[in-house]
């Protein structure tokens, strides 16, 4: 496969994520609203440690490993969770707002995309979370993409893109049994596979992403996270797919003891979690962050933490930093 | 196998695998075989079908009728499973197509190669009445030719299926596309799909080598 001249990428920092889901919204409103894209979330925000979504997607196989293909799962539709009809006539319209609860019309499920928000594990006053926000990762070496026998899938030459060609897919599902993050649905209306396009059509107009420009976390420039200060890294890299999308891992406050002192003799979040999820590669990006978090808390200077903190808003979009309302968008 | 030649008032159920065109229709057994993991075209499709039996359904009886301008083709086979709409991510539905050379000598292992393409005609479950056609020109290569050209239809009854696909003899694109006449000699075979056992794609049932097929002159005009 040709090597794309530009990747584009994104950095996304766990220690600033609130699980707000402005992201997913904005994504939502964006991209899925039409008939059979319901269920579907392109971008998604998870509790760690949890399940996720789709459920268990972690134990489904897929992507590479020692550079081959490894068998991947197919997640069930309930997997991903249904898009849930609500009693809004009843609750709203119908006259017994004081005496209907607002419910899920049909079976309950027993699954959905956020299902365990907050529960993450550990025991009080040591329980531990963190959120997870996830997009399609664009990889360099896109699982999806080499599993299409029709070739309706795509990797942009000029930007790393990955897309799936509507005309194309004939819904087979092969990519969504071979990409090991499950960030592929399949749409029941169209019958065709179809997931994140990294808001292409911005990006060509000189926009960030949607699930970006609203995130009210601020993320920081990708290349002096990932290439030079070496703190943003990607999620699972034993999947093998090389993703394009890089997390700083999360710090969480100190450990309480029996007595209730802080105790900073080990982390909250245990380290052997966070390697499960990152590679053992996190540990050193957790000492850089550490010492520079120390370096300020003593009066100095860091540019990471600066960084970090994203001061000028500007700054984060690489360069996508347009307004969209100043486009007249049309949809095709 | 001979498309026989069918005029008459049947001629108007032709396209309904129930009807009574077909009543008097003379069979084939086709013998079907799974296709070969090694040829599957991705590296994941292989890794995941190594271990898993390709090719769930082992026969298939063709009939094939001509009524001078169209050509159909009954195919029946054993189902206990009708699997018609994609209820879950997990299901697929079942599937058939009939594939014809466009040119002599086009080679049907290889689905067709560059400038000898092979012409196949689809029905799927979940797109009922509405056939498919496309050429293709070696694996994984294989186009949509455009308009509803082709007709087909399924109607599965106590564990049987019986499919009709069927085209225009003759039909007007650029595409390459197997292009017929009364009275021609050529070849055709018969992939299923069973949707049950996940079978979509290369992961089916083929018919291998072409089958001879003959099309049954029309009756000679009198004086």
């Amino acid at each position: 496969m040709a090597k794309s001249k530009r990747q584009l990428a994104m950095v996304m920092d766990l220690n600033k994520c609130i699980g707000c889901q402005t992201c997913t919204i904005a994504c939502k409103r964006l991209w899925t609203r039409d008939e059979g894209m319901e269920y579907q979330w392109w971008n998604s925000v998870n509790t760690m440690p949890g399940r996720g979504t789709p459920r268990d997607w972690e134990d489904m196989g897929g992507g590479f490993r020692e550079g081959k293909a490894k068998p991947g799962r197919m997640p069930t539709t309930k997997d991903f969770g249904e898009a849930w009809n609500f009693n809004y006539d009843e609750v709203f319209r119908g006259g017994k707002g004081d005496k209907v609860h607002l419910k899920i019309e049909g079976d309950q499920p027993d699954w959905g995309p956020n299902w365990d928000e907050d529960q993450g594990a550990g025991e009080y006053p040591n329980s531990y979370y963190f959120y997870l926000p996830r997009i399609c990762n664009h990889c360099t070496h896109p699982a999806c993409l080499e599993a299409c026998p029709r070739k309706a899938i795509l990797k942009r030459e000029e930007d790393g893109i990955v897309l799936i060609d509507e005309d194309r897919c004939r819904g087979y599902r092969f990519c969504m049994e071979a990409c090991p993050y499950k960030k592929i649905y399949f749409n029941h209306a169209e019958r065709v596979a179809q997931k994140c396009i990294f808001c292409f059509p911005r990006i060509e107009q000189g926009v960030a992403n949607a699930c970006a420009r609203m995130c009210p976390g601020r993320d920081a420039p990708i290349w002096k996270l990932v290439d030079k200060w070496k703190v943003a890294i990607p999620l699972h890299p034993e999947y093998g797919t090389d993703p394009n999308v890089f997390y700083v891992p999360p710090i969480a406050p100190p450990r309480f003891d029996e007595e209730g002192n802080i105790d900073e003799s080990k982390p909250r979040i245990p380290d052997e979690y966070l390697v499960s999820l990152f590679g053992p590669k996190v540990l050193d990006v957790l000492v850089v962050l550490k010492g520079e978090m120390t370096k300020t808390r003593a009066g100095g200077k860091s540019e990471l933490m600066d960084l970090l903190i994203a001061y000028r808003w500007k700054d984060m979009f690489g360069g996508f930093d347009r307004d969209p309302a100043t486009i007249e968008w049309i949809k095709a | 196998m001979e498309a026989s030649y069918l005029s008459g008032a049947d001629v108007g159920s032709l396209l309904d695998p129930g009807g009574a065109a077909w009543r008097g229709a003379r069979s084939e057994r086709i013998a079907l075989m799974g296709t070969p993991v090694g040829l599957q075209p991705t590296e994941a499709i292989r890794a995941k079908w190594i271990d898993k039996k390709i090719g769930a359904i082992g026969a298939v009886s063709v009939a094939a009728l001509h009524d001078g301008t169209r050509l159909a083709f009954r195919l029946e086979w054993e189902d206990t499973s009708e699997s018609r709409e994609i209820s879950d991510t997990t299901a697929f539905p079942d599937a058939a197509a009939v594939a014809l050379p466009s040119a002599e000598g086009s080679p049907i292992m290889t689905m067709g190669a560059v400038g000898a393409a092979v012409n196949a005609w689809y029905w799927r479950a979940d797109e009922e009445g509405q056939g498919r056609q496309v050429v293709a020109e070696g694996l994984g290569t294989s186009r949509g030719v455009e308009g509803k050209l082709v007709h087909a239809q399924g109607l599965w009854k106590e564990g049987r299926w019986s499919v009709v696909i069927s085209r225009d003899l003759e039909i007007a694109t650029d595409e390459p596309v197997a292009q017929l006449t009364p009275g021609q000699r050529t070849g055709f075979g018969v992939t299923v799909w069973e949707g049950s056992g996940g079978e979509r794609a290369g992961i089916k049932a083929f018919s291998g080598d072409w089958i001879e097929l003959v099309l049954q002159p029309l009756p000679t005009a009198r004086g």
